[in-house]
């Protein structure tokens, strides 16, 4: 069994549970699925991981919309081991508040519509490929 | 064209099929959302979840086509129903089982074909969730890997159908 452990988050259940099942039976990283940001705080104070995919929303309406970053500044935080971990986000659409955002949080990957269960299990294989210590 | 045999246990088979009593029943949300999923995924214009029954096949999904059954003879999951694994047709005017095919050289002019069969835990393959399109295309192992997937997704489904009927 591959030793290194990705978080999941994305709401979406059939894209979800398609990525966590291929992995597995591809024998790729094993890959924990949380379906909201509150799951996924719970399961970071369980166990320790080598990368996370990350679907962020959108937040707010009109001028004031802006997308929730808050679940990557809890993992970014000073004291977490998931502060130097690889993150990728998913995102509806990359704005340049955004990317100066993610530049901010030291997250180079963005993952843009339609999501691929693909393109996760490639982001997936990749963070699971040089695992970090976490 | 070659026509395939029909599996050993055909006997067993149709009875295993008829026994879900799915035949000829509505489409279902549950179904749909597994082929809807995949003609995405893989960006493919036609995507069908297949039964067969004696001389037919008939979908219980489909995407990209208003027929909903073929004449079994002539379809290309009764092929992939004699293995276990995924049966890929990369360019089937390339394949002599199926150059001369109805379905290749008419509507809906079938040029790639996989089909993962629909392997009951008895082992009866009952049908294929099978994508489908009009040029030759190539699957690689992370895409086999996630229509794999998306054929236990469509067993599981089954699966379900047969224990709420015992229930």
């Amino acid at each position: 069994m591959p030793d290194s452990h990705i978080l999941l988050v994305e709401p979406e259940p059939m894209l979800r549970r398609t990525v966590v099942m291929t992995a597995r039976s591809l024998g790729m990283s094993q890959v924990h699925e949380a379906a909201s940001s509150d799951a996924a705080l719970r399961m970071l104070r369980s166990r320790t991981f080598h990368g996370a995919v990350i679907a962020v929303d959108c937040i707010g309406r009109g001028a004031d919309q802006q997308y929730d970053l808050g679940l990557i500044d809890r993992l970014r935080a000073d004291d977490t081991p998931g502060k130097t971990m690889p993150i990728a986000i998913m995102a509806e659409q990359a704005t340049a508040e955004l990317l100066k955002a993610l530049r901010d949080r030291n997250i180079s990957r963005v993952i843009l519509k339609p999501f691929r269960a693909k393109v996760l299990l490639e982001t997936i294989e990749k963070f699971g490929a040089s695992p970090r210590k976490p | 064209m070659h026509i395939a045999a029909k599996p050993d246990n055909e006997t067993a088979r149709l009875a295993a099929l008829y026994e879900l009593l799915i035949l000829d029943t509505p489409p279902e949300e549950r179904f749909d959302r597994i082929a809807q999923f995949a003609a995405s995924e893989f960006d493919m214009p036609i995507v069908l979840i297949t039964l067969l029954d004696s001389e037919r096949q008939w979908f219980k999904a489909r995407i990209g086509t208003q027929v909903c059954e073929t004449g079994r003879d002539i379809s290309f999951c009764s092929h992939a129903i004699l293995r276990d694994d995924t049966m890929v047709v990369e360019d089937a005017l390339q394949d002599p089982r199926f150059a001369d095919n109805p379905l290749v050289t008419g509507a809906p002019h079938i040029r790639f074909y996989a089909g993962a069969p629909l392997a009951l835990p008895s082992g009866l393959r009952l049908g294929t969730l099978c994508l489908i399109d009009r040029r030759p295309r190539t699957l690689d192992t992370l895409d086999l890997g996630i229509l794999g997937t998306l054929r236990d997704l469509a067993v599981m489904e089954l699966v379900r159908t047969e224990e709420n009927h015992d229930a």
